[in-house]
């Protein structure tokens, strides 16, 4: 029998040792109400996120193709060793190390360009305004994004072809051509992800007091002596951050490059993450490819853990400054 | 060295005037003491004249040469902020000459002379290879005002210095400033809502108060000739006691006061007397001429008693030496010197003072 619950909390006042008032006794304990509204979230994530890790963590052991119809048969370290040994496996990782190093360095110079110059131009009309548009990139799916820069590279079709006959110069097949599809590929994630680093600039640039920065007016210093003492000092957090944030996120770029090229021609744009999921849902070898999973969750635990070190760093800092 | 000439120099935050369109002129190698409540629009003032602020109006000579909508790094200007401010990742020394590294009228050698002998004189010698984060809050405020003395620039400003340093630190701080004031002749200007510290450094204390300078004056002339009652009630500790006039036909009088004054045009309309607590005179009863009653006692700086009384139906509140002899619920007897009385009519001071009358007994 179903009872609304101001009937039993009324009940339970004039009833203490009710099941109800046992109820609200136990929601009155400090730890108890809190957990319990905890619940859905940790039962998302276990269902969601652990279980899944676990799973994969499991099958990476197996030998487990998910066509042939057989049972996954026990292999160890099997796959891991295959991998390893794996030459395709090494040069897309290298690749991949080349990729995040390219687009995290370039998007994080762009970024502090572009933010120092905004930073520098508060009064400048129409700042929101390109302020904005500059950030659109960076919050469309990037299957969209890659969808609309295939149009843009395509030789027949795309306006950036168009433009460079319009000029009388020769059109490049961008995306089909060995020579430019990676460098391609890197200049949309650049385009894509450049404005977050200048977020992120412009987040680190707010944390400098203004007092420091206006006492270096008054003591004449330098651009670059004002970058490195005050600027840097302060705000070197906050971008290191954001670079870490990056690399973790360039080190997973799938789907960007899967709409685009898909990983070719031949595999000049196969990272990691396009030759994993060729892997697992072309070949459906899915215990080799668990296994490649889980040595790339292992990298990104380590970037993470670098992360967690520099905003450690952080912390202990704070605590040394004398109040 | 540098003569600042204000012109009309204003400033409006939208629709508040923070700094009323200003004329005055800072002499050159003088210390002027901007003073005045919090708000009242000294550091707004001193931005501008920092270039850290551009004013919504009027103009700003350095030596006749207009450098209005100048940047601060183009006028030849030092400033002590109110936190010390400070390059984190330096030494205690390499703050002080990281600002004269651009001066090319120093050598390498008159650079580290120069350093050495600013650290010597803010007492920093020994901390000079230090890290700006073992120091605390003090003498990181020596080491900014070592810094800004270090560049012998034009003009050198002070927000505030000393309000976020303990006592300690804030006696040591005005004893360099002396020390290094006796060495180098610039143009300072210290803004303060500290009365004591513009009283001890400043030789003129510019009074300010809604955005405007009221007085500007050597500080004991400020002190005992405030030009408005503010004056009189902002410097001092107490202040200045005000007195309201009973109007009798031409005449007024002040409690306190044996006798009434003749008033100058015969109005009493806005008028008040002022009178510093420190300057009556308390005695036991009957000593003096006029009867009051001690209401409460209370020991200030040095065993002095700062007495409030009751006189007529007036309070005043009078300073008597250490150890005076009177307690709550006494009669005493007072005297108000007609020398150091001051009148204010709508709290501007009389330009003729009102006279007492001879009879004294009316």
């Amino acid at each position: 029998m179903d009872t609304a619950p101001g009937v039993s909390a009324t009940h339970a006042l004039s009833d203490p040792p009710g099941v109800g008032a046992r109820l609200a006794a136990l929601l009155q304990r400090r730890s108890v109400l809190p957990t319990l509204l905890l619940v859905p979230v940790l039962l998302f994530f276990i269902v969601w996120n652990t279980v899944p890790t676990l799973w994969l963590l499991g099958l990476s052991f197996y030998r487990f193709s998910l066509t042939s119809g057989r049972p996954p048969i026990f292999t160890g370290f099997g796959n891991f060793e295959s991998i390893l040994q794996d030459s395709e496996v090494w040069l897309a990782l290298s690749r991949t190390f080349l990729f995040v190093i390219l687009a995290v360095g370039i998007e994080t110079v762009l970024g502090l360009l572009l933010g120092l110059l905004f930073w520098n131009s508060q009064r400048l009309p129409g700042r929101r305004v390109a302020l904005t548009m500059l950030f659109t990139p960076m919050v469309l799916t990037p299957v969209a994004a890659g969808t609309f820069w295939r149009l843009i590279y395509d030789p027949t079709f795309g306006v950036l072809s168009a433009m460079l006959r319009g000029l009388g110069l020769p059109t490049v097949n961008f995306l089909g051509d060995a020579r430019t599809a990676f460098g391609s590929v890197l200049a949309v994630d650049v385009w894509m992800w450049t404005p977050f680093m200048v977020l992120m600039t412009l987040a680190a640039l707010a944390s400098v007091p203004k007092a420091e920065l206006e006492a270096a007016e008054i003591d004449r210093l330098s651009f670059l002596q004002r970058l490195r003492l005050v600027i840097l000092h302060h705000g070197k957090f906050i971008l290191m951050l954001g670079i870490l944030l990056r690399t973790i996120d360039a080190f997973k770029t799938m789907d960007l490059i899967y709409d685009m090229t898909f990983g070719g021609p031949g595999s000049t744009t196969q990272l990691v993450a396009i030759m994993l999921y060729r892997r697992a849902f072309e070949v459906f070898s899915m215990g080799w490819s668990s296994a490649l999973a889980v040595i790339l969750l292992l990298i990104s635990i380590a970037f993470t853990a670098t992360f967690i070190f520099v905003l450690h760093a952080r912390e202990r800092r704070k605590q040394d400054m004398p109040a | 060295m540098s003569e600042i000439v204000l012109r009309g120099v204003g400033r409006a935050f939208g629709a508040t005037q923070a700094v009323q369109p200003t004329d005055f002129t800072f002499p050159d190698g003088s210390v002027t003491c901007l003073l005045g409540p919090s708000g009242c629009g000294k550091t707004t003032l001193m931005r501008m004249i920092a270039g850290l602020d551009t004013p919504t109006g009027g103009r700003i000579l350095f030596d006749g040469r207009d450098v209005t909508g100048k940047p601060a790094r183009d006028r030849d200007v030092a400033m002590v902020f109110q936190y010390p401010v400070m390059y984190r990742t330096l030494s205690v020394a390499e703050n002080v000459e990281l600002a004269l590294r651009d001066d090319r009228r120093l050598s390498a050698a008159g650079r580290r002379a120069r350093v050495d002998e600013v650290l010597e004189v803010m007492q920093l010698q020994d901390r000079r290879a230090a890290g700006i984060d073992a120091l605390d809050v003090g003498t990181r405020q020596r080491v900014a005002v070592a810094r800004a003395v270090a560049r012998d620039c034009a003009v050198i400003l002070f927000d505030e210095p000393t309000t976020n340093v303990e006592v300690h630190a804030k006696t040591q701080l005005i004893r360099a400033f002396k020390q290094f004031r006796a060495r180098l002749r610039q143009t300072i200007i210290y803004v303060t809502h500290d009365q004591t510290e513009a009283m001890t450094l400043a030789d003129r204390i510019a009074l300010m108060r809604d955005g405007a300078i009221t007085q500007c004056d050597a500080p004991h002339a400020l002190y005992d000739r405030p030009e408005s009652a503010f004056g009189g009630w902002f410097l001092g500790n107490p202040g200045m006691n005000f007195l309201e006039p009973r109007p009798q036909g031409g005449v007024a009088r002040f409690d306190g006061f044996p006798s009434p004054f003749r008033l100058p045009d015969g109005d009493p309309e806005g008028l008040q007397l002022g009178i510093r607590p420190e300057r009556i005179l308390v005695g036991p009863a009957g000593a003096l001429p006029v009867p009051a009653q001690v209401l409460r006692r209370a020991i200030t700086v040095g065993g002095q008693y700062l007495l409030l009384l009751r006189a007529g139906s007036a309070t005043l509140r009078a300073r008597t030496p250490p150890r005076a002899p009177f307690a709550p619920g006494d009669t005493v007897s007072i005297e108000c010197p007609i020398s150091h009385a001051a009148f204010f009519r709508h709290g501007q001071r009389l330009v003729a003072q009102p006279r007492m009358t001879e009879d004294v007994h009316a």
